[in-house]
């Protein structure tokens, strides 16, 4: 279990990481808000977090804490400027933001590195600092996924008109997720950086931006459990498919393609489908009296067939 | 100065005919295909390699090419596009799965082509075709750049033509607007978003092929780029407007020279993104795009 965990540790902090960075996305879309701004905010955190170990002499605790400040405060400013923006516009939008800070940073002089990036950024940073991180978030994000405020959530994303009509100020709560967003981003982007030490132009990239979608899509868009889901399996598949060596992009891209088609929901909303049906089937069953030769395990056990 | 004008003009043509193919499947059967970056450098690729092994005339190497493209396209329209279409039950749902298909659909050509040329730029050395220079009025041109330039705004000028007054063009923009008031209308929605899809192919094998002709050789991941540039020239046309797509092509590449001419070229890139962040705030609808813009 040990030589286990010491010989995968780096998948296992980049499953942590990765995670924050898919929430990032998947906050803004479980209210119907398409932005990526929280991949730009990555990249904003990753870069605040190398300028502020490497020129200003930061403690690893306060680069985070800055970070996830300015991604927050960045994403809400955003929010504000391109808030009647929505779909695909909207997402266009933030993808132009996010690869317009890649440029910036190249551009950045001493400050960013230029294209080289920046060296020696290496914070103090173990997979229980992380793990905090992580359930401190999940543990934030419950809260917005059950009880009044999930539903709350739920009625922006599904029908706007609607959540306006039941008193629901629904530009605050997009406004809102740029924010979370932004923090999630800034959180990701910053402790991404300081476990690698190093931080480039090249890490804010289109590919980080599909991603982060294809993870949320592929676990599951409505709970956080979907984008852990996701993490799971996009971070370990190098690892699992290593038995198809080379050919490890072109399963990738089936696969995403087929959960695009065939699960609208992703591998969560699948499972969680599959388990209500099952569910009606044994109840139906238990409901309908047990006429002669049916017994009730039985009609159980066809249940969960289907 | 006139030197850079004919560059502008040269890379705006291959801007327009990549272009062009995405707005054709976007503004009228509704389909922003996130694979047209890929099926243009496949549809190069292919021809690449079919070079390899015969050689060929020009014609007959744009001519893989554009075949390329539009099978690429239309398996990808059989496979993904087509059934999420017929599965999805809102809009919305259908136009982020469309989104998420496409990406996954492109991720497969890319990663064949990455893995064959080991990530290394391609070109068509197999080939005859030898370009020729030529001076006109002081001007260094090529054959290469005559016949893009030819090409671009003959075939842009075609599409707008095509689309503004056939019988074809009419049912696919009355799908653009409204798909089941058209289907009402007897417009048969699969079949013209099939021949939709194909054509967008067959142009984005085109500019892969005009482009690889122009600039020697292309890498495999050059189809990303240029999907942004092209949703950039897109959402400043205005979605719905070929003419718009022409106007855009050339604003584009105009820009990008100028940034080039001045010796900034590590901010190439931020003229498209800048473009597509400042038009989407000031004038979501674009220059020339229909008035509807989704908002809430």
């Amino acid at each position: 279990m040990i030589d286990w965990y010491f010989s995968h540790i780096v998948l296992i902090q980049s499953t942590l990481t990765t995670l924050l960075l898919a929430l990032s996305v998947q906050v803004p879309l479980r209210a119907g808000v398409f932005s990526f701004a929280g991949v730009g905010c990555y990249g904003i955190g990753g870069y605040i977090a190398a300028i502020g170990m490497v020129h200003y002499g930061l403690s690893t605790a306060t680069a985070i804490l800055l970070a996830a400040v300015a991604g927050g405060v960045v994403a809400y400013t955003l929010g504000l400027l391109i808030q009647r923006l929505t779909g695909l516009y909207l997402a266009m939008a933030t993808v132009a933001f996010t690869l317009i800070i890649s440029v910036l940073v190249v551009n950045g002089g001493d400050l960013t590195g230029g294209a080289a990036g920046l060296f020696g950024a290496l914070g103090m940073l173990d997979t229980g600092h992380l793990l905090a991180v992580a359930a401190v978030v999940v543990a934030g994000l419950t809260f917005t996924e059950i009880g009044p405020l999930g539903r709350r959530v739920e009625a922006v994303r599904e029908d706007p008109e609607l959540a306006a009509a039941m008193g629901i100020d629904v530009a605050r709560y997009r406004r809102a997720t740029f924010a979370v967003s932004g923090v999630l981003g800034g959180l990701s982007g910053s402790m991404t950086v300081l476990l690698r030490s190093t931080v480039t132009p090249d890490d804010i990239n289109f590919h980080l931006v599909v991603l982060a979608l294809t993870i949320i899509i592929v676990g599951g868009s409505r709970s956080w459990i979907g984008a852990l889901v996701g993490t799971v399996i996009f971070v370990w598949m190098p690892e699992v498919l290593a038995f198809v060596g080379e050919w490890e992009d072109v399963v990738y891209g089936v696969l995403v393609a087929a959960a695009a088609v065939y699960l609208p929901g992703g591998v969560t909303g699948a499972a969680v489908d599959g388990y209500r049906k099952y569910r009606r089937k044994r109840r139906e069953a238990a409901d309908t009296p047990p006429d002669g030769p049916s017994p009730h395990p039985a009609a159980a056990g066809v249940g969960g067939d289907s | 100065m006139a030197q850079h004008i004919l560059n502008a003009v040269a890379l705006g043509s291959v801007y327009l005919v990549f272009a062009l193919g995405m707005a054709l499947a976007w503004s009228t059967i509704g389909i922003l295909n996130f694979a047209h970056g890929a099926t243009f450098m496949f549809s190069a690729f292919t021809a690449h390699v079919v070079t390899q092994h015969v050689a060929m005339p020009m014609p007959a190497v744009v001519l893989v090419a554009v075949a390329a493209g539009a099978l690429i396209a239309t398996l990808t329209q059989v496979l993904a596009f087509g059934p999420i279409m017929r599965k999805a039950t809102d809009h919305r749902s259908a136009e982020l799965r469309i989104l998420i298909g496409g990406i996954g659909v492109a991720a497969i050509p890319l990663a064949i082509a990455e893995r064959v040329t080991a990530s290394a730029p391609f070109g068509f050395r197999g080939s005859t075709y030898q370009a020729q220079v030529f001076e006109v009025l002081g001007l260094r041109m090529t054959t290469t750049v005559l016949v893009i330039v030819v090409a671009g705004i003959g075939i842009g000028v075609g599409v707008w033509r095509w689309l503004a007054t056939s019988r074809q063009g009419l049912a696919l923009r009355a799908i653009g607007v409204d798909s089941e008031t058209a289907s009402l209308m007897g417009v048969d929605r699969s079949t013209l978003a099939l021949g939709t899809m194909a054509t967008s192919g067959a142009l984005a094998g085109l500019a892969g092929a005009l482009l690889t002709f122009q600039l020697g050789a292309i890498s495999p991941a050059s189809g990303d780029q240029l999907l942004i540039k092209a949703f950039a020239i897109v959402v400043l046309g205005g979605l719905g407007s070929m003419g718009g797509v022409i106007v855009g092509a050339f604003v584009l590449a105009g820009a990008e020279t100028f940034v080039l001419a001045m010796n900034q070229g590590t901010w190439v890139d931020a003229v498209s993104f800048g473009l597509i962040f400042v038009v989407l705030l000031l004038r979501p609808q674009g220059l020339f795009g229909r008035k509807e813009v989704r908002r809430t």
